[in-house]
């Protein structure tokens, strides 16, 4: 079981690593949706192995929500735009090379918390902490809205992988209603956006400066 | 049950009036509010009167004498906040009303559920519910405020949610797992046994997660803009009172780390956020332009202060902090409340096109007058008193220094406020500007009122009732 589910929780960080080098929107849009789909693997294997059947459900309500209606509705909000931003912005080497330093402090800030796991899964714990830290780094330098949004959703994926990994997932009761608190900041998002696109043309947030001081 | 009838009428009423309109939806709104304040009152009573503590659902819902404070706050600025509503709401009932009642209800729902994770749920549900509100007016300026609102308030939320993950993971740990695993009351009990270090790193999210919330510098950066493009009941709400239920979080939490990891981990870290906060609104409130980003950025300032009460700690400290936000609620809301009615008079946000206020606006402008002496923070008021208290925390428990520096700050912005108020109030005004029927601004004067008795002569039981409010968080 560790085996597998610390190759799970790698491929997930390998796949938001991904999203940080790839320029083009529906590309990172389609990765979202493997990575969440990768963690719904990881809700079953541990469903299976540790025999928490409950979690069964939150991977059925992962797919169904983070790996099918989102990357849809983020693909509607990106409807008809240039696929990628029109001026070339940082290297993605120099973006890559912030999100792998990440990673090492990923490991330094989670040593405690994977010294008092002894669960088998502990492993995944500082790759999860990882994809959260990155998806944070993403979303505070996403150059559009789908940018930004995508990184808040690659924020959360990292914290649910956390939460399943360090505690075989949170009560059911918190989990449901995270869920739909993320559901529904996608919607208001894309609510939002659609009117920014009304009303500038464009998805570069940038734009966006008329409150100052 | 009252817990449950307190949670379920604002929610019921916000269904009803999806599908209300015109006269109807005034009715249902203002008997939604009535019923929503009353019931909150009853519940501030019932717990603070009797020290006692309401339970609903089998412990889910919960009431000690902190959430009975904060629902008695919820309750009246909703109130004071809907009497205002129906000169915004006109012509666009169905995106006001519903939305309006559903803020109350996630705040209230905030304060009132014993699962931490839950609470989380519900101050999500806060910034979900209002940004809606926000982008009333649909403005490439509102609109560019919900935005920066919903993402910046999300992702905050989400560190937030990290540090919740951490905390159960510290008590599953250790105690394994159970259902009520993330009850503040069992993470209350458990404390002494918590590890200190994953403890430690929790509340450095929390607090930078649910310092968002609060407003705290510098995650403060969609405040302004939020409070300034929302319609006036809207930005009452948020500045009075949803800023404080997000210092109402980080204190439930640091209750729980104080046990597990020592008092001074907590506070270092509150201290610093609140000079940095009260730096910020300093430097703004200096020489501002707009005239409610002028009373949000004070909101920074005022929350930076409750930050500093909750660091320094002791008795003092908590209480003041506690009155504070109280304080704080009553003044700031009457104050954007009547910013709306300043900005319907002359049909601007800029200060430098506010002159003569007090001719203009006969009613409205001695109010704002008023509320402005009581923000400064000037005796008879409350604000006065519970701003003692928090410096005075600050020297009692050894921190000279940064009490010195905070009240320097709040000299700053004082100097600041006064000299932008002066330049509003006096001058050549335009004729007379309309205000609203007089009983209108009852509500107002009371909630001033009350301010000069928290200010001059405590009613009774407020004393017990803040002593019992440090006892549930203090261990």
């Amino acid at each position: 079981m560790s085996d597998l589910s610390n190759f799970l929780a790698f491929l997930g960080l390998v796949t938001t690593l991904l999203m940080v080098w790839r320029q083009s929107r529906p590309a990172r849009v389609r990765l979202l949706a493997l990575q969440s789909l990768l963690l719904a693997a990881q809700a079953v294997t541990i469903a299976v192995f540790a025999a928490r059947y409950g979690l069964l459900i939150v991977a059925v309500a992962l797919v169904v929500v983070k790996a099918w209606w989102i990357p849809r509705a983020l693909a509607r909000m990106g409807e008809g735009a240039p696929p990628r931003p029109l001026e070339p912005g940082r290297s993605a080497g120099v973006r890559l090379l912030v999100a792998g330093m990440l990673v090492v402090g990923a490991y330094a800030i989670m040593l405690p918390v994977t010294a008092s796991s002894a669960l088998p899964t502990r492993g995944g714990i500082p790759l999860a902490f990882a994809m959260a830290l990155v998806g944070l780094y993403a979303c505070v330098t996403g150059r559009d809205a789908v940018g930004q949004i995508l990184g808040f959703l690659m924020l959360e994926n990292g914290i649910f992988a956390l939460g399943l990994l360090a505690a075989y997932g949170l009560p059911g009761l918190v989990e449901a209603g995270v869920f739909l608190d993320v559901l529904v900041v996608v919607l208001v998002a894309e609510g939002l956006v659609m009117q920014i696109r009304h009303e500038h043309a464009t998805l570069d947030v940038d734009l966006l400066r008329e409150l100052r001081g | 049950m009252l817990l449950i009838v307190l949670l379920a009428v604002p929610l019921a009423g916000a269904v009803i009036l999806l599908r209300a309109g015109g006269r109807a939806a005034v009715v249902v709104h203002g008997l939604t509010a009535l019923a929503t304040l009353a019931l909150a009152l009853a519940v501030s009573v019932a717990v603070l009167r009797q020290a006692a503590t309401l339970t609903a659902l089998d412990g889910f819902l919960r009431a000690d004498a902190l959430s009975a404070w904060m629902v008695g706050l919820v309750g009246v600025v909703a109130g004071l906040a809907a009497v205002e509503a129906p000169h915004y709401a006109h012509g666009a009932a169905r995106q006001f009303y519903p939305f309006f009642h559903l803020f109350v209800f996630t705040m209230l729902l905030a304060v009132t559920t014993d699962d931490l994770g839950f609470m989380w749920v519900a101050v999500e549900g806060t910034t979900l519910a209002s940004v809606v509100l926000v982008n009333f007016e649909r403005t490439r300026a509102s609109l560019e405020a919900s935005y920066k609102y919903v993402l910046i308030c999300s992702v905050g939320i989400a560190v937030a949610f990290l540090g919740t993950v951490l905390v159960y993971f510290a008590d599953v740990t250790r105690f394994g797992g159970a259902e009520h695993a993330l009850r503040w009351t069992t993470l209350q009990q458990l404390a002494p046994g918590l590890p200190a270090p994953i403890v430690e790193l929790a509340f450095v999210f929390l607090l930078v997660g649910y310092g968002t919330k609060a407003g705290l510098a510098p995650m403060h950066t969609w405040l302004p803009d939020a409070h300034s493009e929302a319609p006036a009941p809207v930005s009452a709400m948020m500045s009075g009172i949803l800023l404080a239920i997000g210092v109402y979080a980080i204190l439930r939490f640091k209750s729980i780390v104080d046990v597990a990891a020592g008092p001074a981990v907590a506070g270092r870290l509150l201290l610093g956020l609140g000079l940095v906060s009260m730096a910020v609104a300093a430097a703004f409130l200096w020489n501002p332009r707009n005239y409610k980003r002028m009373l949000a950025y004070s909101s920074v300032e005022h929350l930076g202060l409750v930050s500093l009460g909750l660091g320094f700690g002791g008795p003092w400290g908590v209480a003041g902090a506690v009155l504070h936000i109280a304080n704080h609620a009553l003044a700031k809301s009457v104050l954007f409340l009547l910013s709306g009615r300043i900005r319907a008079a002359y049909a601007s946000l800029e200060i430098e096109a506010v002159r003569g206020l007090l001719a203009r606006l006969p009613l409205s402008g001695p109010l704002f007058f008023a509320a402005m002496l009581a923000l400064l923070g000037l005796p008879p008021f409350g604000l006065f008193v519970s701003e003692v208290m928090i410096i005075g925390a600050g020297f009692a428990a050894g921190h000279a220094v940064v009490a010195v520096t905070a009240v320097v700050l709040l000299v700053i912005a004082f100097a600041g406020l006064l000299r932008t108020l002066q330049r509003m109030l006096h001058g050549e005004a335009a004729g007379r500007g309309l205000e609203p029927r007089g009983w209108a601004s009852v509500p107002m004067i009371a909630a001033l009122i009350l301010l000069v008795l928290t200010g001059l002569a405590w009613p009774p039981g407020l004393a017990g009732t803040l002593a019992s409010i440090t006892a549930v968080v203090t261990p």
